[in-house]
């Protein structure tokens, strides 16, 4: 067993997953979109983009863009959320939401690839 | 295409001016001619409205009388026009047809398509000129490796064949003479897709010709000739850089290697057989007395080398005259003249001639005299196999089959080449060893050959070489399986060469040099793991350390970090 696969995989997949349970839910809905959920899928995608940082393979390349639209997409969505709340100083409307909640949509699918190179590198290495 | 164009329209020259006159009287008639408004009003056409009445008019077409009724004036002008138009039009149409069928227009029609075309692969190909019998074998057998291919021949029938056999990739054809400098130009002999050139046309000074020619137009590309005939061999051999076959003297050297060492035979038949095929049983000729029956180029080759091995032979043919050597006799391929030649106390039967018939015919009649005779038959034409094998001769020489094993063994595994070279310098000791080790290591198929090549601008020969503080690194770890590398890969190292120095058999424990190349025997699933080896740093070091190392940057921050503490 490997200490530098087990870690790698566990943010790649705690990734996705954070991401995904932010994303479910009725896409208008505030109420069903917590904002902790969103806070932490952004926190361990930037720790997943850092862990992938170095690797000098051609998949290792392919890991890390995958990460980093993850990562941009999620930010994106933070960003409008705080945008509404602090800057412009309404509560969060139905159209708002389905904008943070369509963008982590985007980045639930960057974040399905990065699963999906993990699988299958570690399928075609065999060992 | 720019000389089709130019072809074109030097034809049409004629037939576009007259058009374009009788337009313009036309035209210019029409719109001379005075006409009236419904009103009665002085009416002339104007050009524009001249030009279109004169368009649907010749083109027979009729809209009808635009944009008045026409005056009885200017009715008798385009009755007038339409006659002429017509006949403009016809001797313009006409022209066309004939330039369509001109064979000279046809011919640059189809080198236009075929240079634009040639041009536009993008796989690498090989070029083969001439598509006889050994051409067409060839060319399946590259096409199955996933070459495509572009052919050249002077007959468009033979070419025909091509189109209608069942090729993955369909070749680029062109009926034309590979002689010609244009020729092989607009083949893509410059393209650097191009892997290779292959002469295999009937007659031997064509392929000399062929064969210099592309060593001139191309110096970096492999070339392989036929040379029927010993003089073209020299030939082609001084000029140098061309690969030169010559299939009844390749064959007679077999069958000195076999009188020798047998087994040597047999392992190069079996690497360079089929893969998957079995090992093919060693054939062990007899040296005893030879009949040789047929005295053309293959039966002098098969003699040159029983003269060379002390053998004793008679031969006869209807050809030969009998006062140049005694061991020849003249005649016709009859039952008395094979007795003539001693077929009773003879131990070899070599049906030799350039007839299928006459083979088969020999092989049964000495056969009843000598039932235990060793027959060694040649078959000449692909339709003849079924009966040829069915003779069951002790060895067969066909010369497509022969030439598609040596053209493909020159472009394909020169590497192979080279060992089996060495093989037969070796002799039978060695033979017997590959043998053995090949059957012990890689299994009872007939293996696939393959160069490793050490190349360190390779990430993972890299690593291997210069990122592992100088440890060694050798055979045994190219052998082992990336996936489990406790287990070994079912491959053979047959030959390593490393600076010039070639080594047969090297064991498993033989350290590699940067730029060393080993030719390896197995499967194609062996082959492609290991080829894992040349590409990726981190297999090598799984292979030869157990561990992985880290592979992003915080990883290899704190195995450092842990290494210092220690």
């Amino acid at each position: 067993m490997n200490l530098e696969k087990v870690i790698f995989g566990f943010f790649i997949i705690l990734a996705c997953t954070l991401n995904f349970g932010f994303f479910i839910g009725d896409l208008e809905r505030a109420e069903l979109h917590h904002p902790m959920e969103l806070f932490f899928a952004v926190v361990v995608n930037l720790i997943a983009t850092v862990l992938k940082f170095g690797d000098r393979t051609q998949l290792g390349a392919t890991h890390l863009a995958t990460s980093l639209v993850a990562s941009l997409q999620l930010l994106a969505a933070s960003i409008v959320w705080v945008w509404q709340l602090y800057v412009v100083g309404q509560p969060m409307s139905g159209e708002l939401t389905a904008v943070v909640v369509s963008l982590s949509g985007g980045a639930l699918l960057a974040n399905l690839f990065s699963v999906v190179l993990l699988i299958g590198e570690t399928l075609r290495q065999g060992r | 295409m720019s000389d089709v164009l130019f072809l074109i329209l030097r034809r049409l020259r004629a037939p576009l001016i007259t058009l374009i006159l009788v337009y313009a009287i036309s035209v210019g008639g029409l719109a001379l001619i005075p006409g009236v408004d419904p009103d009665g009003n002085r009416h002339p056409m104007s050009i524009f409205h001249a030009f279109y009445v004169m368009s649907y008019t010749a083109t027979t077409i009729g809209f009808g009388e635009l944009p008045y009724p026409f005056t009885d004036a200017q009715r008798l002008w385009v009755t007038f026009t339409i006659y002429l138009s017509v006949v403009g039009w016809a001797y313009t149409l006409g022209s066309v047809v004939a330039l369509g069928n001109d064979a000279n227009f046809r011919m640059m029609l189809v080198r236009g398509i075929f240079r634009w075309r040639a041009r536009g692969v993008a796989e690498p190909f090989y070029i083969l000129c001439g598509y006889g019998q050994s051409g067409a074998r060839l060319a399946r057998a590259l096409d199955r490796m996933g070459n495509h291919l572009v052919i050249l021949d002077p007959s468009a029938e033979r070419l025909a064949r091509a189109t209608i056999q069942d090729f993955a990739t369909p070749p680029l054809t062109l009926a034309a003479d590979g002689r010609l400098a244009d020729v092989l130009e607009d083949s893509g002999i410059h393209s650097p897709h191009c892997l290779g050139l292959i002469a295999l046309a009937g007659e031997d000074g064509t392929n000399q010709a062929i064969a210099i020619g592309a060593r001139v137009l191309n110096p970096a590309i492999p070339i392989v000739a036929r040379a029927k005939s010993g003089v073209a061999k020299v030939n082609l051999e001084s000029f140098g850089g061309v690969a030169v076959i010559n299939p009844f003297e390749t064959f007679a050297a077999n069958l000195g290697v076999s009188l020798r060492a047998p087994e040597v035979v047999q392992v190069e038949d079996w690497l360079t057989g089929a893969p998957g095929s079995v090992c093919p049983p060693c054939a062990r000729p007899p040296r005893g007395r030879w009949v040789l029956v047929g005295f053309g180029r293959f039966g002098r080759a098969v003699a040159k080398v029983l003269d060379a091995e002390g053998i004793e032979w008679r031969a006869y043919d209807p050809k030969v005259e009998e006062d140049l050597d005694t061991r020849l006799l003249h005649g016709d391929y009859t039952e008395n003249i094979l007795h003539d030649a001693g077929i009773e106390g003879a131990d070899v039967l070599v049906a030799g001639s350039d007839t299928d018939a006459v083979n088969l015919g020999a092989t049964t009649l000495a056969r009843r005299v000598q039932p235990d005779i060793f027959v060694v038959i040649r078959q000449n034409q692909m339709q003849d196999r079924a009966l040829v094998d069915a003779a069951h001769a002790n060895l067969k020489f066909v010369q497509s089959d022969l030439m598609v094993i040596e053209c493909l063994q020159v472009l394909k595994a020169p590497m192979l080449g080279r060992f089996i070279a060495e093989l037969r310098l070796a002799g039978t000791p060695v033979a017997v060893a590959t043998l053995e080790r090949v059957q012990r290591e890689a299994g009872d198929g007939a293996p696939r050959a393959w160069e490793f090549d050490c190349d360190v601008l390779q990430p993972g020969m890299f690593h291997a070489f210069f990122q592992r503080a100088g440890a060694p690194f050798t055979i045994e770890h190219l052998v082992a399986n990336p996936i489990s590398p406790k287990e070994r890969l079912p491959v053979t190292a047959l030959m390593l060469e490393t600076e010039g120095q070639r080594t047969l058999l090297p064991p498993d424990s033989t350290k590699l040099k940067p730029g060393a190349r080993v030719l390896f025997v197995g499967d194609d699933v062996a082959r492609r793991l290991q080829m894992r080896y040349a590409t990726e740093p981190d297999t090598i070091a799984w292979v030869c350390s157990g561990s992985e190392p880290p592979r992003g940057f915080l990883f290899r921050w704190l195995q450092q970090r842990a290494r210092a503490a220690e």
